[in-house]
């Protein structure tokens, strides 16, 4: 029973009896941990958006940590990714993308220099062990990743050194040999991981034995000889194929004579064959690709596939790229090459459904050379897998965990056919031992990470200004030479400026506008992180469900969803 | 201490006794000497208060119902116009339920403008819900002012003080002015238990809903009906400590056997007393109503009883009705068993002088079979043209 | 105070905050730790939850970011309007403060009466008084001029939405020219108010007050900045914020901050600090809007919106000449990067206090 008090005054704060909650008429507020897109890029399945709000936190260590968890190499892919992750950076929309490899090439140095342990513990003695063909990238990743879930991994190397091609395909300008070492070299020292070097599949090891003697194998051999390459059937006497030249020259440091060549690909490989011979003293470059060259208006699915910062390079230092194009005809003066007829050539959608690369007659043109390189891929060395190639000599592997028609059999990497980065090795080495880990365990496969990624139209870029990116320095094209990296080092001081620009898309940065915003006071901030990992609740009793916090929110984080609350709740 | 006094300087010298902290006024003519005289007391430091000079007499009640809603005695004081200004504001305190004084300088209601003294302007908002006190001479205006504080916090109600414009307030009398001590020991400090108060936060003025309003409304009349005992026992109080009342609700005057009475309120009382002690003929009883709201119905009945004939004198019209006082009057002995005949006059509208010979016309119009029910009767209706009369 | 008075007191603030949480705090006592959430929020909460403001309310929200640095020393005179009604429907009020509502042209004068009050008492406690566009420049305007003239100790708080809101829409003095409204609806013979928007503030610092400034709900820490400001000076101060009104303006509730800081972006609502009638500062606009970018996303200005209706293009015309004189009048145009200017103002970055309890 009400009692109407003298002059019907109130007491402070009673409207709290009112739950205004019930106004709402379809949608709350709701915490969405939405994917950032560089997260969602990255093919070693690093979480940037996480590390960088450690590092914008200022944990330096916690920041590597959190990428290690998932890639144990950032020194690494620091420097040769092709950094999908830039790509899909949000940033763009605002100004350009952060400089993740660079700041994640320094969190690799600097726990390299730092000794900070790699976030695993040794597995039990009597922990199953799975075996791992080929010390690359993907075996490295596929080793620590047992560690991580309690399984003993044992490495199988045909060279006398680990790194696949690391160490045999990527020039010491882009990854120079210490910190791959040091990297490396810290990974292999783990507790639980045993590497038997020299050990060639097929010869020294035999896949029938290494399934009988592990828990699981698995396969990541990388493809170790060039691809078939011939012109209508004409294939020069002194043919010299890209991989092999580039091998040969980081073990002995020459290249066959030549003043003019024409190397035909577009990928990494040949781009760094052109760089390394062009420094050599070729005079004339030609890369003669069938992709196109970054522009506003490029197909992602047509762009060539490097690195774009060595593709910048590479133009900087006088390599000629010619585009949408491909070698038609060889001219030959006898057995040798005198010169290369190219022609315009697109990739199409035909009427049968598929892409077909249409050359364009009339387009012809002939380039005078002394060499011409092929560099149009790898593929599969057989040495003890003759059975499990396919015809295009490549593992097929079945699905994200990398499974093969065998029993606990795994392929993962280049070998794969259809993979061409560090990055995707590394994630093919992480997924693969997830799947057995939780086999073993007699578990269902790990799920899919099925987040939905936070598109930069989710963002509220008014709460973001334009931040240069933060370029470092770069060896002047005449001091480059065959060994000194070109790129330099970020340094601390501007790796956590860096960091400051990112936007942690879809994820809670503590900003606080949802709680200075909220016209109902319904957002209730907590001093102790809540359950869902933010700092704020929602208090749907007095929400009213205006969609203000959702709508001003920086980063995505907040969305209106559908209404599940209930008056009492 | 007795000394010879201006109503407005007596006045202001009254309010200074009882230590508003809070004074807000806005002049208006005949209110203007009373807050001169407060400026003038606070400028010479003999008086320590907030004294609010505003910009409309419908500021001033607002900042005295800022300043006692916060916990401070306030007082402010205005006429005419100024009331009718402030109306919305008035409404509101009592509605509030806010304790405060103020003294109303009666004066007519413009148009035509006019300065001089009726009740036009107390009477257009006796509906306010504040407590109404009339005074007869200077000295009950000095006496009511103190007791209206002491009656306000005691009811949580306002307290208008009403005083004839001209006639008492710019007027000189001798007045007995009470001492700054005693006043102080008989009004208690100013309490009001709902103060705005930041260590208890209350809200004041809420919305109410017609599910409570009507609640809320009769606890208002409730209070201000409760108020009739309290204006009677502070008065006592006051005459217990001063030797000296102010008539409680209403004083009956005049032979016990008379058949015809008179009952007026404010300074007109005083006229109507000397024209009876002058006037030959049977003597008529003279009833003087010092509380008009609340309205003293049973003490009116008790007056009357055994009067043939009761002529009620107004000081204001309702246009369309005829005169205010006497038709609470009428309405108030309605069904009273021998109730006397009804005589209601409208005089001295707009600071007409009231002559003590009135007494006599008074007295023999009511033997006049066709006398009208009401009538504005010192009014020379011939000055009109015939259709205007 | 004697010391049953002061157990009596405590004792009921204990009570309190049983029942409604983080209740009442003696002014001395900025942070009660309560046994909830609600209770440990780290700022002064003068307007609770549970008000009646509609969804997206920006007035229910300038009131809490003004509360917030204001209180909980203070006492609120409050006019009638939205804020009054959708605050304290009997017996409930969403206070926290002491807090009173008389009428709709006075609160100023009962401010005034409070402040006068508090100097009686040689109480510090500041007095606020808060009004609506209605209540400020309309008919409370004299009571308002009265007391900033008189000098009283008071930051008086306008909060504009341009229009009376709360009797269901109708054109103010603040209601800006053009804008359609119940009292002045666009239709075949009108394009909705056919007058300008009172140029309130040149007349508040008329006055040669201390302070006075504008402020918008879109920039909290710009408006909570001016308020702590204010609070800091003895005597009168004033403050307008633009608090948009999703019913009136006719935009959807969500939008709200963006509507407001559009206003502001296209110089519609110019954000300035006046002390003693000089301009002393203003928020530049790094990135100046069309004002068709504000005024497109409200339906009051939708019969604007008719490129094929000369009539419309002349009235759009006309407030974009009135936004580009704000500009040049108040010199808005900002020099580069500021982190003071519109843009700068807003930016956010991760709380690094926040992840360490």
């Amino acid at each position: 029973m009400v009692v109407i008090n003298r002059g019907a005054h109130a007491e402070p704060g009673t409207s709290l009896e009112f739950k205004t909650g019930n106004w709402r008429s379809s949608e709350c507020p709701t915490h969405i941990h939405a994917k950032a897109p560089c997260h969602a890029a990255c093919p070693a399945g690093e979480d940037q958006q996480a590390w960088f709000a450690w590092l914008q936190e200022g944990h330096v260590e916690e920041a590597w940590r959190e990428l290690v968890s998932a890639n144990p190499l950032p020194g690494v892919t620091g420097r040769v990714c092709p950094h999908p992750c830039e790509t899909a950076c949000n940033r763009v929309s605002i100004d350009t993308p952060l400089a993740i490899h660079n700041v994640e090439r320094w969190l690799g140095d600097e726990a390299v220099s730092k000794g900070w342990a790699y976030p695993v513990e040794a597995p039990a003695e009597d922990a199953p062990c799975v075996a791992i063909v080929g010390s690359g990238p993907g075996g490295l990743s596929a080793a620590y990743h047992c560690l991580r879930n309690g399984l003993r991994a044992e490495i199988f190397e045909a060279l006398p050194e680990a790194g696949g091609l690391l160490r045999s395909a990527i020039p010491p300008t882009r990854l120079p040999r210490p910190a791959l070492d040091a990297e490396i070299g810290r990974l292999l020292a783990l507790p639980g991981i045993t590497l038997n070097l020299r050990s060639k599949l097929g010869r020294d090891v035999l896949l029938d034995e290494l399934k009988h003697s592990h828990a699981a194998v698995i396969l990541s051999p990388g493809c170790g000889e060039s691809k078939e390459w011939n012109v209508d059937g004409a294939v020069p006497t002194d043919l010299h194929e890209g991989l092999h030249l580039l091998r040969e020259f980081m073990d002995h440091g020459q290249f066959p004579e030549a003043r003019r060549v024409a190397v035909h690909g577009g990928g990494n490989t040949a781009i760094d064959l052109c760089r390394l011979m062009k420094r050599h003293g070729v005079e004339q470059v030609t890369l003669v690709t069938a992709s196109a060259l970054p522009g506003p208006d490029t197909d992602p699915n047509d762009l060539i596939n490097v690195v774009p910062r060595e593709l910048e390079e590479a133009l900087e230092e006088g390599i000629e790229i010619v585009e949408h194009a491909t070698v038609k005809r060889l001219i030959m003066k006898g057995s040798r090459v005198t010169g290369v007829e190219i022609v315009a050539l697109k990739k199409l959608l035909g009427t049968d459904g598929r892409m077909h690369r249409i050359q364009f007659e009339g387009t012809e043109r002939v380039v005078p050379v002394d060499m011409v390189i092929p560099c149009i891929g790898e593929r599969v060395k057989a040495d003890g897998l003759h059975n499990l190639l396919n015809r295009w000599h490549y593992l097929d592997a079945k699905d994200a965990w990398s499974r093969t028609d065998l029993d606990n059999i795994y392929a993962i990497g280049d070998s794969r056919g259809d993979r061409g980065t560090v990055a995707e090795a590394i994630g093919d080495g992480r997924l693969a031992v997830q799947a057995i880990a939780a086999n073993l365990k007699g578990e269902a496969d790990p799920q899919a990470d099925d987040r939905p990624e936070m598109p930069a139209a989710g963002l509220n870029k008014v709460y973001f200004g334009a931040v240069k990116r933060t370029v470092p320095p770069k060896l002047p094209v005449g001091e480059r030479t065959f060994e000194a990296e070109i790129e330099g080092d970020i340094g601390r001081l501007e790796a956590l400026r860096e960091a400051t620009r990112c936007l942690s898309c879809g994820n809670c940065l503590a900003c606080d506008n949802c709680w200075v915003m909220c016209p109902d006071n319904a957002v209730i901030k907590t001093a102790e992180l809540a359950k869902d990992g933010s700092h704020y609740l929602f208090d749907l009793d007095y929400c009213k469900g205006c969609g203000i916090c959702a709508q001003e929110c920086p980063t995505g984080f907040i969305q209106m969803k559908e209404d599940t609350w209930h008056e009492g709740d | 201490m007795r000394e010879a006094l201006e109503g407005s300087q007596a006045i202001a010298r009254a309010v200074a006794l009882c230590d508003p902290d809070v004074v807000a006024a806005y002049p208006i003519t005949p209110q203007t000497h009373i807050v001169e005289n407060l400026s003038k007391l606070v400028a010479e430091g003999d008086l320590h208060t907030e004294f609010v000079s505003v910009e409309s007499e419908f500021s001033a009640a607002s900042v005295v119902l800022g300043a006692a809603a916060s916990g401070a005695r306030a007082y402010t004081a205005s006429s005419s116009q100024g009331v009718l200004l402030m109306a919305e504001v008035l409404f509101n305190i009592a509605g509030m339920r806010i304790p405060l004084t103020m003294t109303v300088a009666n004066r007519a209601v413009s148009a035509p403008l006019n300065i001089w003294n009726d009740h036009a302007d107390s009477m257009a908002v006796r509906d306010s819900g504040w407590i109404q006190l009339h005074c007869e001479n200077n000295q009950e205006a000095v006496d009511t002012t103190i007791q209206s504080f002491k009656i306000a916090q005691d009811t949580d109600l306002p307290v208008m003080v009403c005083m004839d414009g001209f006639v008492l307030t710019h007027t000189m009398e001798v007045i007995d002015i009470p001492t700054h001590a005693q006043v102080r020991k008989w009004l208690p400090p100013f309490v009001f238990k709902r103060a705005l108060d930041p260590s208890d936060p209350k809200s004041l003025g809420a919305l109410v809903s017609p599910d409570f309003f009507p609640e809320v409304r009769h606890s208002h009349h409730a209070a201000v009906d409760k108020a009739l005992p309290v204006i009677e026992k502070v008065d006592a109080s006051w005459a217990k400590t001063f030797k000296r009342d102010c008539g409680g609700l209403l004083t009956v005057e005049g032979p016990e056997d008379a058949k015809v009475g008179i009952l007026a309120m404010g300074s007109t009382v005083g006229t109507l007393r000397t024209g009876l002690e002058h006037h030959d003929g049977p003597g008529a009883k003279l009833i003087k109503l010092r509380a008009f709201r609340p309205f003293p119905a049973d003490a009116l009945r008790a007056a009357v009883a055994g009067l043939d004939s009761l002529i009620v004198i107004d000081r204001a019209i309702s246009p369309g009705l005829g005169g205010i006082l006497g038709s609470e009057v009428k309405s108030t002995l309605y069904g009273m068993p021998n109730a006397p005949r009804i005589h209601n006059h409208a005089i001295g509208l707009g600071g007409r002088d009231i002559p003590e010979s009135i007494v006599g016309d008074l007295l023999s119009s009511i033997e006049d079979p066709d006398a009208p029910a009401f009538s504005v009767f010192d009014a020379d209706l011939s000055m009109l043209p015939p259709e205007d009369r | 105070m004697t010391t049953t008075d002061n157990t009596k007191r405590v004792a009921r603030l204990a009570e309190l905050r049983e029942k409604f949480g983080r209740h009442p705090v003696e002014p001395q006592e900025k942070h009660y730790q309560g046994g909830s959430q609600r209770d440990r929020q780290p700022r002064f909460c003068g307007l609770e939850s549970g008000h009646r403001a509609c969804q997206g309310c920006g007035e229910a929200l300038a009131a809490r970011l003004v509360m917030e640095c204001a209180g909980p020393d203070v006492m609120v005179a409050n006019a009638t309007g939205c804020l009054e009604v959708f605050t304290t429907p009997w017996p409930q009020t969403a206070w926290q403060v002491p807090w009173i509502h008389s009428l709709f042209e006075n609160s100023a004068a009962v401010a005034s009466g409070m402040e006068a009050a508090m100097k009686a008492k040689g109480k510090n406690t500041k007095i606020l008084a808060f009004g609506g566009d209605g209540g400020t420049y309309d008919i409370g305007f004299q009571a308002l001029s009265g007391m900033l003239e008189r000098y009283h100790n008071i930051l008086y708080v306008c909060y504009d939405n341009e229009a009376y809101m709360n009797t269901g829409i109708q054109r103010s003095s603040s209601t800006p020219h053009a804008a359609s409204t119940t009292t002045s609806p666009a239709g075949a013979e009108r394009m909705g108010k056919r007058h300008l928007k009172k140029d309130l503030l040149s007349i508040i610092a008329a006055h040669h007050i201390p302070y006075s400034a504008s402020a918008s709900v879109a920039y909290p820490a710009d408006l909570q900045r001016k308020v702590r400001y204010a609070m800091g000076i003895e005597g009168p101060t004033f403050l307008v914020v633009h608090s948009p009104c999703p019913l009136g303006w006719k935009h959807d509730s969500h939008v709200t901050i963006e509507v407001a800081r559009r206003a502001v972006e296209c110089g519609l609502f110019p954000v300035v600090e006046v002390e003693r009638g000089a301009v002393a500062n203003v928020m530049p606009i790094r990135e100046v809007r069309p004002v068709a970018d504000y005024l497109g996303m409200q339906g009051r200005f939708g019969h604007l919106m008719d490129p094929n209706d000369p009539r419309a293009v002349e009235e759009l015309t006309h407030l974009q000449a009135l936004a580009d004189y704000n500009i040049s009048h108040y010199n808005l145009r900002g020099e580069g990067e500021d982190p003071a200017d519109t843009a700068g103002i807003t930016l956010v970055a991760r709380d690094r206090a926040a992840g360490e309890s």
